[in-house]
């Protein structure tokens, strides 16, 4: 028994967001994502991983194992309406001297606005970058190949994600932006379409998406499927059907329900008394 | 003594020390940092010990963009004057290539794919420029009024070299070579002929020809001889010399 499980034997554990609520009821392509999104280790950007899995002391001979630990970022909220290509703000101290005390630094990308052409959606879009994405773009020959090659965890904004949401639909709907059958459509149908075979279509319905975000969709498809009939429709429906079999049997069993004189009909209650004993 | 020569080479290391700061400024980039002091190391499979306000101690080990970029390998898909002509493969800096080209799909990406496709349009192509600088010249040399400045006093006729010294004044390194003067000789001393027009030829290659305005005006060495100073004479309509080749480069226009 590992170590940590030996540890944790016997004590509560805490739901995870999946094991509760509406959050149980998200299906395994939302959860893909999310595992992709969230919990895969991300490219090292702001700093140097050291490779291999032990490393010598030159002097000592002594033998230690490497374990990175990454530098830990912080993201603003407008980072998710921006494409800073796996950039963040890095809060640290710097040593400015032997006999200096460390000062508070935030090591923040520099960030400019630029546009981006998307090729599937034959579209330019102005936004916030850093150089490190339009190098990325470069490297990748083209937007739509950055994002579509480039995992949830990297590309990391909320804008990035939904955009790959988007070429993704496209892409699966073969690309409308373009006429069809037209050279300029069977050459980025060529290009693109390799990508299609990582994702099934209900991925590609549920990637880029927030928790709640998630949730609330969930929610409505639920609603949907339980969507309540109010009963004075279903007994309005009952009725007039019934109505409609009794007036087609009614020519054909017309005599037999003149004769059939109901009960009520037969008593008079201004008649005499009738004795009970 | 000792104590205020250190405070002055102490003043002078803290004055430099800000103008350094003010040269290796960083202007943009990503910042690849190192920690100062190791976390320590936590065992196998369990979870990493916290992290304490010393290892948020970082140092600068690299700034990327200030590094030099390194080129962006393009093939042109159209003709792109002072760069190249359609199929072309370039070399550009990256700002350049991203923002000029790419974004105005002027060019696509040195990919394979890309190269296979374009290498056989490069070899279709004929009517390319003999150099992708050639357009731009030819352009330049259209707009420009040449002036031709010769003696008042001694007799001349006009050589190809004159017209080569008078380029050269203005800029213009043109080989004598490349230079063909109208069929009609001009010569002088001719006070009638002064600040008229006529035109030359220059050859860029045995295709690729451009005629280029010239003005004539005489000069003399001494001071009170000289005619008047006349201000902005390209401004200034002016009557052709040789009305012959007036008419012709008309017809030539036309055509």
């Amino acid at each position: 028994m590992i170590s940590s499980s030996k540890k944790t034997l016997g004590l509560f554990t805490k739901p995870s967001i999946f094991e509760k609520g509406i959050g149980a009821l998200l299906p395994e392509a939302y959860k893909n994502f999310y595992k992709e999104w969230k919990e895969l280790e991300p490219q090292a950007v702001h700093y140097v991983p050291e490779e291999g899995k032990w490393k010598r002391n030159e002097i000592t001979g002594q033998v230690t194992p490497i374990q990175n630990r990454p530098i830990p970022l912080i993201w603003p909220k407008e980072h998710n309406e921006q494409l800073w290509g796996g950039e963040g703000v890095v809060q640290g101290f710097q040593s400015r001297g032997k006999y200096k005390r460390r000062i508070p630094h935030f090591w923040v990308p520099v960030l400019r606005r630029s546009v981006v052409y998307s090729e599937i959606l034959d579209k330019y879009i102005s936004v916030i970058v850093t150089d490190r994405t339009i190098n990325l773009i470069n490297a990748n020959y083209g937007f739509d190949h950055y994002l579509l090659k480039t995992p949830a965890c990297d590309l990391k904004s909320l804008l990035a994600l939904r955009l790959k949401r988007r070429i993704l639909k496209e892409l699966l709907n073969e690309c409308p932006a373009y006429v069809k059958h037209s050279e300029k459509y069977e050459c980025v149908l060529a290009e693109y379409k390799k990508y299609l075979t990582k994702y099934t279509a209900e991925d590609i319905e549920w990637y880029g998406y927030t928790f709640p975000e998630a949730c609330k969709k969930m929610q409505v498809i639920l609603d949907k499927q339980n969507e309540a009939i109010p009963l004075k429709h279903i007994y309005r429906s009952a009725l007039i059907e019934k109505m409609k079999a009794t007036s087609e049997s009614d020519d054909t069993n017309n005599l037999e329900v003149s004769e059939k004189i109901p009960w009520l009909h037969k008593i008079n209650p201004f008649g005499k008394k009738q004795e009970t004993s | 003594m000792w104590n205020s020569l250190r405070n002055i080479v102490n003043c002078g290391i803290s004055l430099s020390q800000p103008y350094n700061n003010i040269i290796n400024q960083q202007i943009r980039t990503t910042y690849i940092l190192k920690r100062k002091h190791q976390p320590r190391l936590h065992k196998k499979n369990m979870k990493p010990k916290s992290l304490s306000h010393k290892h948020y101690l970082y140092e600068l080990i690299k700034d990327t963009t200030v590094e030099k970029s390194q080129p962006l390998k393009l093939i042109l898909s159209t003709n792109v004057e002072g760069l190249g002509s359609k199929g072309d493969l370039v070399e550009v800096k990256p700002s350049y290539g991203y923002n000029n080209l790419i974004l105005l799909q002027k060019a696509v990406y040195a990919t394979e794919e890309n190269i296979e496709k374009y290498i056989n349009l490069e070899k279709k192509l004929e009517d390319k420029p003999s150099s992708p600088y050639v357009p731009i010249r030819m352009a330049c040399m259209q707009r420009m009024t040449l002036s031709v400045v010769m003696n008042k006093e001694l007799p001349w006729t006009l050589k190809p070299w004159h017209i080569r010294v008078s380029f050269r004044k203005c800029g213009w390194e043109v080989p004598e070579k490349a230079i063909i003067l109208p069929d009609q000789p001009i010569s002088g001393p001719d006070l009638n002929a002064e600040s008229k027009e006529f035109f030359i030829t220059v050859q860029f290659s045995p295709k690729e020809r451009q005629e280029v305005r010239c003005r004539l005006h005489h000069w003399s060495t001494h001071p009170s001889d000289r005619l008047p100073y006349v201000k902005e004479f390209w401004k200034i309509p002016a009557e052709p010399l040789i009305p012959i080749t007036q008419k012709e480069h008309n017809s030539e226009i036309k055509l």
